[in-house]
């Protein structure tokens, strides 16, 4: 009975990273390209079955979805080393292989047509769980596929599979460049909806942030999407340890979320992860503790979302919750040294409304990757500063929406026909409400918050000043 | 008329004797007046009655003959003249006085050189060869005291002496002589004709009746001293040897009687010759005897000063041994030992070494062997038939009492701990490595070339011989328990079992016996959980591990009383089998059993937490249906639900703290000492010591101590009002999913309605009024349900907070354990501390 959790990768972006993701996981796991194990990997202790499913004793296969629809990612896949590692049942293109067109509602329109097959996967899949403990999407948010099929796949599960737990990577557009895609900030707004109602937890991996990084601190003058796609990898791989190798405490997917996640609108969690190398960089071996790794945790340049903070809304920003999952050979007792050391110099500034602090679970590394840092650490963050990054959203759609740009491509969709663009206001709202309810957060009345407007608080209908009580707010 | 013919014959050859003397020195002249004096002197001594004062002994005087030779350093002419002498004693028959015919030799001899020595000169006048004969020279006129003149009646001292001795008798009635063998007699424990026993107090006195001088009686006293002390020591060898084979008396108390008795042999020898030299007559006191083979009473003292000094020692032992046995009866000897005098320590020395080495092949064989070879129950070392898991700590102990003082304690529990270990080796482990070891440590001491032959006064050998063995035997013991019987992976597979390290077997296994475990724990099938227990290994990566750990991996209920659940009774057991089991011993199970019982409740609480999480995770409430409700009921769901969250996050911090801090204060943090402990242990009892402390450091830091009760107690009164919670929790979310899909069903009947309405437009205030009520209705109960859970959680959240508040705020003053950890992991982010300033 292990949790089993399925993948489903959806959209180029979507099985870009999908794809490192199994490579990564493929290599800790000491699984060949082809699924097969190796046989060095006998060392045992990790557990296989969460992700993979055994098709015979040595034949390991992912329990990944692939859907797309336009041929060309996929069929870049099924042309690479890892062609036989999916099972090839679980691969969706659409007949006609057009895509999207980076339209939301292209997308979300042609995922309600393939519902059927698409569920008929699924199904088949958590048919062959023991014990499912939920789904995992990977997606961009930004273009036509990811988030349009994306969005009405988390809605059907929702509705399908509403005791499971539905957790994304949610890829955001990099902010820095100008995209080829204009109507972004349309399909931003309607995917960042359904991620706020019908996902348990979205992590959000911020390409300006991811690309920043890649300048920064690998000194890349001009990052590849494979180079950012394997710091994607590296987190979701790194998120996923405890569920992978068991230990005392967070050994599945609810465990790990649920202190994560107090408060169910606020289901946005930010990541950081040091250290960053890329290969080449790889060659001297650090001496890390846990402190080290905690302290640069926390620091700004190693995290993975971009936040578009003034510096005075940034001090009000408060961490909700922390989980920093450190691999590697650890000392335990290091830990408690680490957390005194980080209140002390007050490096955390943690809500006010409830009690909270720093969790820990010390994870095993695979032996079979070899790092060139004994030490590692990913954060997984709820942090009230990520409501700058959908006031940006929201700005960027007000600006576009304003001037009334592109809306043709969405009415010719059902959702908005006959001009019926409700869709985009009732996002907008929710989207506001989010909002408001990350920076309700931030002050020691959050409890009371909310309750001079209930409309407001649940469905973002009307007040789109927000409800929140100037006063109450710090 | 032949002796008539003697008679005249005489004369002559006394005549022709006297001149062939003078003849060597002048010319004989038998008219010469010279000669005439000569004649006439023979004449008169060979008239007079001359005894010799020497006793008419032939094999006396050939031995002192013998002797004289000897010491000369004549030594092979010592050996002729035995030879010689032998064959004259046996083949002369014809020679009727033998003894005066070697005397006279001897005189003879001795005058010889008497006269080489002497000028002549001097004694022109005397022969030479009749020195003593020259009664011309009277200022030496007994010298030699060759002869001795008696019965002489004009010799005045002979007179003098008479009358001394007529006053030594008036005086003594009883001679000297006679005493001298009463002393003797009492010296062997008899009484005699004036020395007797007096039981009274216990020694050998003169009789008062009998009239001596009262030095003779103080001194006859002070010698019989030694018949007492005698008595004592004899009486109690035969005593000891009476009561053998019984048990009491013991090897140590063997070897002991048989030394004394070897001492006394010694003595008896000694008393033996005293006794022959008794027989001699005591010479009067200006008497001169040139032998001095006679005994008196200043002669009995000295003779017997040694013998006392040994036997008022032994005595002594005997006093205090007298109720003692095996090893204490060798330390009380041993207390002895330490003695300026070299005699009595050479004496303790030997004796020590004697009744010591039972002992220390008793101490040689239990530390090479393990052999407990003590039927008399003398070793200090005593073993008692238990089960083999027990052996180690129950099955052998030192017996203090038998402890002699020369091996100290230190080394006594070293001794203790090398047999007990080759025992646990044989008995528990079944093994036979240990031999090899043990050859080897007493090859290297040297003991195994003298099996048997160390003893008292080899402490040095001993504790080396020990050490030696006690090291290389604790090495194969620890090897043992270690590479065969697999201690560390035992340990840790408890860890990972009972202390539910092992997180996803745990997580499986709560899912499924938890709907098992709510039923009343006497409608529970064990056989059914053990069968849950194996789907949970199966399921969990639990089921890579060595299927010898996992088959000892148990069910196991506890005794239940009525109205307990499952929960109440169940839990997990480690069958550590011989030879683990003598550091998982019952009592300790059963504390493993306590910290399993309160993990698992906790990790019950926590199960319950994330249950309810995802009744209430995120994408459950599709709040788009409530849009229609009535503001009100709106806000009330609102309140409701924030309550519901709010409370959540509290709890869910607290036990997730919690448990955060029983993973890394307690367990890991112990584990790890445990693990650096293990690898220096040395022998069983390091290695008994860690896990012992290993388990203790758990139990107190998990609120499990003695001391800590009430905070347990009030942690548990929190784990059953959070599963209270949650079952509250539950009902809140079922009744607004019930909720939702009642607004679902009226909104779609109203959206029929309103499409009816538009096609037809009859009817339709009937109809909005009827739904208009329904949906009142609705709202009315919605309201009114949430408002009750409402107060409902509000009176949890109050209690809990109360419930809280109380435990943290015994958190700091929690003296024996530093709860510090766990107070500042709750109180991370100062929410305790601003709400409650106080803590």
């Amino acid at each position: 009975m292990p949790r089993e959790i399925i993948t489903l990768q959806v959209g180029q972006c979507g099985n870009q990273i999908g794809m490192e993701f199994w490579k990564q996981l493929c290599l800790e796991h000491g699984i060949s390209k082809d699924g097969i194990l190796e046989d060095f990997a006998t060392q045992g202790g990790d557990r296989k079955d969460v992700f993979f499913y055994q098709a015979d004793d040595q034949h390991y296969i992912p329990r990944a979805l692939l859907i797309d629809l336009e041929p060309r990612v996929i069929n870049g896949i099924q042309n690479s080393d890892y062609r036989n590692l999916y099972n090839h049942e679980n691969i969706f293109i659409s007949d006609h292989g057009g895509g999207a067109g980076n339209i939301w509602a292209s997308g979300y329109h042609q995922g309600k047509n393939v519902e059927e097959d698409i569920m008929d996967m699924i199904d088949r899949e958590a048919d062959g769980s023991d014990s499912l403990e939920g789904f995992v999407l990977c997606h961009s948010i930004a273009g036509g596929t990811g988030s349009g099929m994306g969005s009405y796949l988390l809605e059907t599960l929702n509705d399908r599979y509403s005791k499971k737990l539905v957790q994304t990577y949610s890829v955001f557009p990099n902010q820095m460049e100008t995209s080829d895609v204009v109507v972004q900030p349309y399909n931003s707004l309607l995917t960042l909806k359904r991620l706020t109602l019908n996902a348990d937890c979205v992590v959000v991996l911020d390409n300006t942030a991811l690309n920043r990084i890649a300048v920064e601190r690998l000194h890349l003058s001009n990052p590849t999407f494979a180079q950012t796609n394997s710091l994607v990898s590296t987190v979701m791989s790194a998120s996923t340890t405890t569920l992978r190798y068991p230990g005392y405490m967070n050994n599945d997917l609810v465990g790990l979320l649920a202190s994560l996640i107090p408060t169910p609108r606020c289901h946005f969690l930010m990541t950081g992860y040091t250290p960053l190398t890329v290969e080449r960089q790889a060659n001297v071996i650090r001496k890390t503790t846990v402190l080290d790794v905690m302290r640069r945790l926390l620091q700004a340049k190693n995290i993975m979302v971009s936040s578009y903070a003034r510096t005075k809304d940034a001090s009000q920003a408060k961490y909700i919750s922390i989980l920093n999952i450190i691999q590697g050979e650890v000392d335990p007792t290091q830990v408690h040294e680490s957390l005194q050391r980080i209140r002390e110099r007050k490096l955390v500034n943690f809500i006010e409304w409830g009690p909270a602090s720093i969790q820990v679970a010390l994870s095993r590394k695979s032996p079979y990757v070899q790092t060139a840092h004994r030490v590692s650490g990913l954060m997984l963050a709820s942090h009230t500063s990520i409501r700058h990054l959908f006031s940006k959203c929201l700005s960027q759609y007000e600006k576009l929406r304003k001037k009334q740009a592109f809306l043709d491509n969405y009415r010719k969709f059902p959702m908005f026909a006959d001009n019926d663009l409700s869709e985009f206001d009732e996002s907008r709202d929710i989207i506001e409400s989010l909002v408001d309810e990350y920076k309700a957060c931030e002050s020691p009345d959050y409890i009371k918050w909310g309750m001079e407007d209930p409309n407001n608080m649940m469905t973002g209908e009307g007040n789109a000043a927000g409800s929140l009580d100037p006063n109450s707010v710090v | 008329m032949e002796e008539e013919e003697d008679q005249q014959k005489l004369p002559d050859l006394v005549k022709e004797l006297v001149h062939r003397l003078l003849s060597q020195s002048l010319p004989p002249n038998p008219n010469s007046p010279e000669f005439q004096n000569s004649l006439r002197y023979a004449l008169r001594i060979l008239s007079s009655r001359l005894t010799p004062s020497v006793a008419p002994d032939a094999a006396a005087i050939a031995d002192s003959i013998k002797r004289s030779l000897a010491t000369q350093g004549r030594s092979s002419e010592a050996l002729s003249f035995a030879d010689l002498y032998s064959k004259f004693a046996s083949k002369a028959q014809s020679v009727n006085n033998k003894w005066a015919v070697i005397y006279l030799l001897k005189i003879i001899s001795q005058d010889r050189r008497v006269t080489t020595n002497t000028t002549t000169t001097n004694h022109f006048h005397s022969p030479p060869l009749l020195p003593n004969l020259a009664f011309s020279d009277p200022s030496k006129p007994w010298s030699n005291g060759a002869l001795l003149l008696s019965k002489d009646p004009e010799n005045r001292r002979d007179i003098a002496l008479r009358e001394f001795l007529d006053l030594v008798k008036e005086e003594n009635e009883v001679s000297e002589e006679v005493l001298v063998r009463d002393v003797l007699y009492a010296s062997q424990g008899v009484n005699g004709k004036y020395v007797k026993f007096d039981s009274e107090i216990n020694r050998f006195v003169l009789l008062d009746s009998v009239r001596v001088p009262r030095s003779t009686r103080s001194m006859v006293d002070r010698l019989c001293e030694l018949g007492s002390l005698f008595k004592k020591v004899s009486g109690y060898i035969s005593h000891s040897m009476d009561r053998f084979p019984a048990e009491d008396v013991g090897t140590v108390g063997q070897a002991f009687c048989s030394a004394l008795q070897d001492e006394l042999s010694e003595y008896y020898k000694l008393l033996a010759v005293l006794e022959a030299q008794s027989s001699n007559p005591i010479p009067l006191v200006l008497e001169s005897v040139s032998s001095g083979n006679y005994l008196s009473l200043r002669r009995l003292a000295v003779w017997l000063a040694e013998p006392m000094v040994k036997m008022r020692l032994m005595a002594d032992l005997v006093d205090k041994c007298r109720v003692l046995r095996g090893g204490a009866m060798a330390g009380a000897i041993h207390l002895h030992a330490q003695h300026g005098d070299p005699m009595v320590h050479e004496f303790m020395k030997w004796l020590l070494q004697r009744v010591c080495s039972s002992l220390f092949e008793m101490v040689r064989r239990w530390v090479l062997e393990g052999e407990l070879e003590d039927i008399f129950n003398e070793f200090f070392i005593v073993g008692q038939p238990v089960k083999a898991e027990s052996l180690w700590r129950e099955g052998y102990r030192l017996h203090d009492a038998m402890l002699p003082s020369f091996i100290s304690p230190s080394l006594a529990q070293r001794i203790l701990r090398t047999g007990k270990s080759i025992n646990f080796l044989r008995v528990c482990c079944e093994d036979r490595g240990w031999a090899d070891a043990a050859n080897k440590a007493a090859i290297d001491t040297g003991a195994e070339a003298r099996r048997g032959g160390f003893g008292y006064g080899e402490t040095d050998t001993l504790e080396s011989l020990v050490d030696e063995a006690a090291k290389r035997i604790d090495k194969h013991l620890l090897d043992v328990i270690f590479k065969r019987y697999k201690f560390k992976e035992h340990c840790l597979a408890i860890k990972r079992y009972l202390l539910l390290g092992q997180g996803d077997f745990v997580q499986y296994l709560m899912d499924i016996v938890g709907p098992e475990l709510s039923e009343p724990a006497n409608t529970i099938s064990s056989f059914k959980l053990s069968g849950l227990l194996e789907t949970a290994i199966r399921a969990s990566n639990a089921q890579y591990d060595d299927p010898d750990i996992l088959d000892r991996l148990r069910v196991k209920m506890m005794p239940h009383e009525s109205g307990d659940r499952g929960w109440d009774v169940f839990s997990l057991e480690y069958d550590a089998r011989v030879p683990l089991d003598t550091v998982f011993t019952e009592s300790v199970m059963a504390r493993y059993l306590r910290i399993f019982n309160f993990l698992w409740k906790l990790r019950r609480v926590e199960h319950a937490l994330t249950g309810a999480w995802k009744t209430m995770k995120p994408n459950c409430i599709t709040s788009s249906s409530f849009t229609r409700l009535q503001h009100a009921v709106k806000m009330q769901l609102v309140s409701t639900l924030r309550r519901c969250q709010v409370l959540w996050v509290e709890i869910n911090h607290f036990i997730s703290n919690l448990q955060y801090y029983i993973m890394f204060e307690v367990l890991e943090i112990s584990w790890s000492n445990f693990l650096s402990e293990m690898d220096v242990a040395k022998d069983l009892d390091d290695l008994l010591a860690a896990h012992d402390k290993y388990l203790n450091s758990i139990v107190e830091k998990s609120l499990l101590g003695e001391l800590s009760q009430s905070l347990y107690k009030s942690l548990f009164v929190i784990f059953d009002l959070i599963l209270r919670f949650r079952s509250r929790a539950d009902r809140l979310y079922e009744g607004i999913h019930e909720l939702q899909a009642r607004i679902t069903e009226s909104s779609l009947s109203s959206r029929d309605q309103n499409k009816s309405r538009k096609q037809t437009n009859d009817k339709s205030a009937d109809q909005g009024s009827w739904i208009a009520e329904g949906r009142k209705a609705l709202t009315q109960r919605a309201g009114e349900f949430l408002r009750n859970m409402e107060q409902d959680l509000d009176s949890i959240a109050k209690e809990y907070s109360s419930l809280q508040e109380e435990f943290i705020s015994q958190l700091p003053v929690q003296q024996h354990v530093d709860l510090k950890f766990l107070f500042f992991r709750l109180d991370y982010n100062e929410f305790y501390g601003r709400l409650c300033p106080s803590i």
